[in-house]
Parts: structure tokens; sequence; C-alpha cells
């Protein structure tokens, strides 16, 4: 691989575009192709082929050739409400796990960008929040301020765009209340019962890593069933 | 639903070239039976030996990392490397798991 190409390679992943390397395994030649176009020179063959591992996401050496193909797809949008102490361990796992954050709270003195470096902090209610974000059914939403005002509107935008990751922190008492108004502003029982809450799988701890350990393990478990 | 996961091997390949180190890539690019890495996953090497990042569950990493040496003392652009159980190299180096992996090496240059 040239050097060049591995430049371009970390400016394609920086810039969250999506991407493929192409390498021919006898000569070593490399090149990166964009879904859509047609591949360069000795890669123009194989332009099917190359089009089917992106649309099946995966990466291989083409069936009776020499040509491997490696897909860079874009990273999963999970966007957290409530910029707390939970959310900064969020914050950590979701880096090697490689998920794109997004933390929404309208309260200035939670939603710092001392706080939470590097990260997309929109310090407004989620109403307005959401028009800032890009979001569809491969969007996942944690809730994490067990406050009414601030989680409920983003829970009742992530039922209506069919998010498919929907948790929300609070005990099981707030989790009634919770379903409780959703049934009253007009959610069916299906919709209400996908929400996870209380959010994360049972592992017993208490601290806000624990508790972030949890949030992460469901949220990557439900990643894979869809 | 899948994830786009990236170990960040490659941001560490271009930090090294930046130090002036040789660099050597090195790519699962096919699995057969039970391998304890995925297609794509990567390593690098450089001209001391030290590496970073991983081809399998520690297998076959030392016998990937002469690989490489000799790749850079050779001055080859790129080899195709096969582990399988049938091979006596493999059971040297202990591909205990039972799969096969076949790993690309490259210079970057």
């Amino acid at each position: 691989m040239k050097i060049k190409t591995l430049e371009e390679i970390l400016k394609k992943k920086s810039s969250k575009t999506e991407f493929a390397i192409l390498t021919n395994l006898e000569n070593g030649d490399s090149e990166i192709y964009l879904p859509g176009t047609s591949p360069k020179g000795e890669f123009s063959k194989y332009a099917v082929e190359i089009e089917n591992f992106f649309k099946s996401k995966k990466n291989g050496v083409i069936e009776n050739s020499e040509i491997f193909v490696e897909t860079y797809i874009k990273p999963i949008k999970v966007i957290i409400v409530g910029a707390v102490h939970i959310a900064q361990y969020l914050v950590d796992f979701a880096k090697s796990l490689n998920f794109e954050i997004s933390i929404i709270d309208p309260r200035g003195y939670f939603a710092s960008e001392q706080r939470f470096p590097d990260i997309k902090v929109i310090n407004k209610w989620p109403k307005e929040a959401f028009e800032e974000i890009e979001t569809n059914s491969s969007t996942a939403l944690i809730a994490l301020t067990h406050d009414p005002k601030i989680d409920d509107p983003a829970l009742q935008y992530a039922l209506k765009n069919k998010f498919y990751y929907i948790g929300a922190l609070g005990s099981k008492k707030t989790h009634e209340n919770r379903c409780q108004r959703l049934a009253e502003a007009g959610f069916t029982n299906d919709e209400i019962n996908s929400i996870h809450g209380p959010i994360g799988i049972k592992l017993g701890g208490k601290s806000a890593p624990e508790i972030a350990l949890s949030i992460i393990a469901q949220l990557v478990s439900e990643t894979y069933k869809k | 639903m899948k994830n786009s996961f990236d170990e960040k091997i490659l941001d560490e390949a271009k930090d090294w070239i930046k130090a002036n180190q040789k660099v050597v890539l090195a790519t699962v690019i096919q699995t057969w039976g039970s391998s304890p890495r995925q297609v794509g996953s990567r390593m690098i090497v450089n001209e001391k030996g030290d590496f970073s990042g991983s081809v399998s569950g520690g297998c076959v990493e030392s016998a990937v990392v002469s690989e490489c040496l000799s790749l850079i003392k050779d001055n080859k652009p790129c080899k195709k490397i096969e582990f399988k159980v049938s091979n006596e190299s493999a059971w040297e180096v202990g591909l205990a798991c039972g799969g096969e992996i076949a790993v690309y090496i490259e210079q970057i240059h």
C-alpha cells in the first residue's frame, strides 16, 4: 500500500465517508473505491462483485480472483439525552466500539465541552436538537436524565422515527409512569414495550461505569439482533 | 445490523511512518472453520519487530512478525501466508483453535 493511499483512507474515515479498499493480492496494488462509482483499472471487471460486498457490508476475497475487498461503512449513531456522569463512561466505551455519539442536554452546566471533549454536545431541548441531527432506523437513543421534561420528547421522537434501540434510565416505578405518559400521548403498547426500561442488562453494579457497561452491552447485543 | 468496527491500526501505522519507521501491514483476508479474528482484522509490524493489533488470538502473531521482517529485509512488496492445521509451521506456532486463516502482508511505502 502506498503512503498516499493510507492518508486518503484516514481522511475518508475521519469524514465518515463510506468507501472500500480494493487490493490486488498478486501485485500489491490498492485503490480506494466509492460506492456507486466504477472501479478503476484492473479492478473494473469486478464492479458487480465489489458492489455486492458493499451491500452485504462484508470483507473478503472475490471468488476466483486475487482481489481483496474491505468495506468501510458509517458508524452507528447513538444519541444520548443527558450529559450526566454515566454519559462520560458511555463515551469512553463508544470510542473503542466505534459508535458515533451525540449528546443532547438543555442544561448548560451539564453540557459543557470541558466535560465532553471531541463529542458533539447540543445544548438545546430535544425538539430543537433533533433538527441538527440526521437520524434513521439505524439510530439508537439512550435517555439518561429520568426527567420527563427532557426524556419524554426525545423518546417520542425516537419511537416516531423507529430507532432500532431505545433505552431509558430509571427505576421500575419511574418506567411505569413513563409508559403511562406515552400511552396517554397515543403510543401503542408494542411501541412502548420496545423501549428498554429500566435500561441495560442485569449486571448488578450501581456505579456510573458499571451502569454504562450494562447499557453498552445491551446496545451491542440489540445491534446484532437487528 | 453491523457496526463498523475500527481498531485504529491504520491511524497507528501513519504515526509509525511519521516517526520514520518501516511499516508492514498484515490483514486477515480469509478464514475457514473457527478462527479467532474476522476478515479485515489488522496488525502492523515495524523493522524492529514491534507490533500492534492482531490477526489471531495470539496463535500466529509471532510467525507473522518474522514474515514481515523478512519482507522488509528482502524488500518485497507483499506476500500471502496461509496458516492451516495441516501446515507444520502452524502446529509449531500453535493454531490451537483448529481454524485456518490467510494473512496478507504488505509494505507501506
